[in-house]
């Protein structure tokens, strides 16, 4: 019998709800990165593992600090502290002393991400603002590093992280490896670099999963691609190397800090791979593409505006007869 | 086949198959109706009852005098137990008029008292208001005040979209009743000065499709438009776009564009009511979800208590489930089940917990665009669920935000749950009164 105590839900429509959530998405992100994790770890052992355990642990750690502070209720299910952990860790060579890679991923978590009003108030890349401090504020830190020599881990020797990166060695005008094995896995750099395909794979992973299009990483490439060829060198390298696939495919696809719509992607794609060739063409070769990314960040919600698009009810100047 | 449709718009599962093979039937009864005094856009109606009065059934019992109204009628003979407050569908107490069932017939007679072939425009405009005739596909519009003559208009726009998750009542119409809506549109067609009718209809319907071509094939001035299964595409700015390619501006009134749209159920009832003198007395609701016992798409009296329907079709356990009267994008929840089914109710539709939206928490907006790309109104819910949230009226206003059609697309797709809607409801009045102090 239907009886009159039962409780019903009340609630405004819609009263169906797609099964994704913030979580599940930021989780897809998570596993997309796996594959250069592991290609990482297999390159540099226990170092890589360290370094990415450090930083997920003081990602975790800053999150529940801030949000203690700010009175809130933790959002750790929601995984985008584990995330911008790993991303930091990933943005770091294997051999960077742990305590670094922890400051970074205090920054990016807790100043970046947190004290902007948390998830989907900040500007700017979480991950990269805390990678990028660390070099901007390297002066200071250079007498942190004298505190904390003496706890300063030896995991063994990995004779693959002490060779130049292929970044400086096309910067340096030195013979390169021969691009398949660049595309495929090649140790130096920081442990995201080490792999574009594996990068490639876990980006197919988020293109079948929807969660991000493909605007952003196509108007990036297409331009480094141009304007390098222009520049008179090899596109491949450029593509190859350095933060290029990871900027292209996970940071400047992040969902808080990319604009709206497609031809505002287009365009935010476009600008960041302009940046990335003036960086690497023009000035240091270092972090070109974070530092691109950030700027563009900035600009986001300029972007947004100039180009919004108009409602479905605004009256066009033609009318159209049928 | 040509299959149109319009920008954006999501497919959202249908849940149709609870329903879709289910033949039309008839519920019995209930012991008591509860009728409102208002059940369409406009002025509500005064009641021509009072209590301890006999009614019979298809007994006019509340009408107005204005001209944006709509009359009301008896759907069971018996005596009227109360004139008085009643929680309405659409939330909120209103006057109603409650009729107990006496022991006599509950079926109305139909009796063909007009010839179709031979119906003046005075005529069917009258036999349409007297009958109590309102849109049945949820904006309850007076069907009477569209009923004109009107140069501008060329086509006759029948919607048999029907893009709602679980409702199939308009598709069952279509497969059984073809013939009377074919020739209803015919009616309205002649009254209106249409050149044209349009039937709307999604792909997933092929039967519906198939019946009323069936029937059409020899004309000219019908045809059916195939329309991609996407939601919102039964909404009418939708459905003139895709059907016509006419743009729909803001404010402007359909007729303005040259089409008038039209439910099909609406359409079959103003046949009924034109040719048997049957006012809008009960209709096809589709009764669904997927622990209803007995699905199906039931003709159920208007004024109807969804604890009645529920009961006939095998539904017991109700702890925190959600009723809703309407489609469950659009609907709306019940506080309980002592709340009619009124003109314009498509679907009694339970959701279990799981499938509501209630399994989540909102959070902030982490921007990921997703009711950017699916806004069929090309709008930025996401923005101005930002600003709507926090009362920025203003800025809301900037985003268009008095463009929304609530067709709750942006919520569904929402990964934080944001409730967009009800912040754009609760935004609306507001804006509206800015606009009114900058004039």
């Amino acid at each position: 019998m239907v009886s009159d105590t039962q409780k019903l839900i009340i609630s405004p429509s819609p009263h169906l709800k797609a099964k994704d959530t913030v979580g599940s998405a930021m989780r897809d992100v998570f596993i997309a990165l796996l594959p250069v994790v592991a290609v990482a770890i297999y390159f540099y052992h226990v170092y890589a593992a360290f370094l990415i355990g450090v930083c997920l642990v003081t990602a975790v750690l800053t999150e529940l600090l801030f949000r203690k502070l700010s009175g809130k209720k933790p959002t750790l299910h929601d995984w985008s502290a584990l995330l911008t952990g790993l991303f930091v860790a990933l943005l770091f060579t294997a051999t960077t002393p742990w305590w670094k890679a922890a400051i970074a991923t205090f920054i990016a978590v807790g100043i970046a991400k947190e004290l902007m009003g948390g998830l989907g108030w900040n500007r700017f890349n979480p991950a990269l603002f805390g990678r990028v401090a660390m070099i901007l504020l390297a002066p200071i830190f250079a007498f942190v590093d004298d505190w904390f020599a003496p706890l300063a881990t030896y995991m063994g020797s990995v004779d693959v992280a002490t060779q130049a990166t292929p970044l400086a060695m096309l910067n340096a005008g030195m013979e390169m490896p021969p691009l398949g094995q660049l595309f495929a896995a090649f140790p130096g750099g920081a442990l995201s670099e080490v792999s574009p395909l594996a990068l490639l794979i876990g980006a197919a992973y988020l293109f079948y999963r929807k969660h991000i299009t493909w605007h952003i990483p196509a108007a990036m490439i297409v331009t480094v691609a141009v304007l390098t060829l222009i520049a008179g060198e090899n596109p491949l390298y450029h593509l190859f190397t350095g933060g290029m696939m990871i900027g292209a495919f996970f940071m400047a696809t992040d969902w808080v800090t990319s604009p709206f719509t497609d031809r505002g992607k287009l365009l935010f794609g476009a600008c960041i791979g302009i940046l990335v060739v003036i960086f690497r063409v023009g000035l240091s070769p270092t972090e070109g593409v974070a530092f691109s990314i950030l700027i563009m960040n900035a600009f986001v919600p300029l972007i947004d505006k100039a180009m919004k698009r108009p409602s479905f009810s605004e009256p066009r100047k033609q009318t159209q007869a049928s | 086949m040509e299959v149109k449709t319009f920008q954006g718009g999501a497919h959202i599962p249908h849940f149709k198959s609870y329903t879709e093979d289910k033949p039309i039937t008839r519920l019995s009864p209930p012991k008591e109706v509860i009728v409102p005094l208002l059940q369409h856009m406009g002025a509500p109606c005064e009641p021509l009852v009072k209590e301890g009065d006999k009614v019979e059934i298809g007994q006019k019992i509340g009408d107005s005098e204005e001209t944006f109204s709509a009359p009301v009628h008896a759907s069971i003979s018996g005596t009227v137990k109360e004139v008085g407050k009643r929680t309405v569908p659409t939330g909120g107490e209103d006057d109603c008029i409650v009729i107990e069932a006496d022991d006599g017939p509950q079926e109305f007679e139909m009796k063909q008292i007009r010839d179709p072939q031979n119906i003046d425009l005075e005529e069917y405009r009258k036999c349409v208001r007297e009958g109590g005739l309102t849109g049945m596909g949820g904006a309850a519009l007076p069907t009477h005040v569209q009923v004109k003559y009107n140069e501008q208009v060329d086509t006759l726009l029948l919607n048999g979209a029907e893009c709602e998750p679980f409702l199939t009542c308009d598709h069952r119409i279509m497969v059984e009743k073809a013939e009377e809506l074919v020739r209803g549109a015919e009616l309205m067609m002649n009254s209106i000065g249409a050149k044209r009718t349009l039937f709307g209809i999604e792909v997933n319907k092929p039967d519906a499709i198939e019946a009323v071509n069936e029937l059409i094939k020899d004309r000219d001035d019908m045809e059916v438009v195939s329309l991609a299964v996407k939601y919102p595409q039964g909404f009418k700015s939708h459905l003139i776009k895709a059907a016509t390619g006419r743009d729909v501006p803001r404010g402007a009134r359909s007729a303005e564009l040259g089409c008038i749209v039209r439910n099909v159920g609406t359409t079959v009832a103003s046949y009924e009511a034109c040719v048997y003198g049957k006012p809008l007395i009960e209709r096809v609701v589709t009764v669904s979800g997927p622990k209803v016992t007995k699905p199906g798409n039931y003709i159920v009296r208007i004024g109807s208590p969804i604890s009645h329907i529920l009961k006939e079709c095998g539904v017991e356990e109700l702890e925190n489930h959600k009723v809703v009267i309407g489609g469950p994008m659009t609907g709306l929840a019940q506080p309980h089940l002592e709340v009619p089914v009124v003109k314009s109710s498509t679907g009694v539709i339970v959701l279990p917990p799981d499938m509501t939206r209630e399994w989540m928490e909102y959070t902030d907006c982490v921007r990921c665009d997703k009711c950017v790309e699916h806004c069929p109104m090309m709008l930025y819910p996401n923005q101005i669920s930002i600003y709507a949230e926090a009362g920025l009226h203003e800025k809301a206003e900037e985003w268009d935000l008095m463009d929304c059609i609530e067709c709750g697309i942006c919520s569904y797709v929402c990964p934080a749950a944001r409730p967009v809607v009800h912040w754009v409801q609760r935004a609306k009045p507001e804006i509206q009164k800015l606009q009114r102090s900058r004039k």
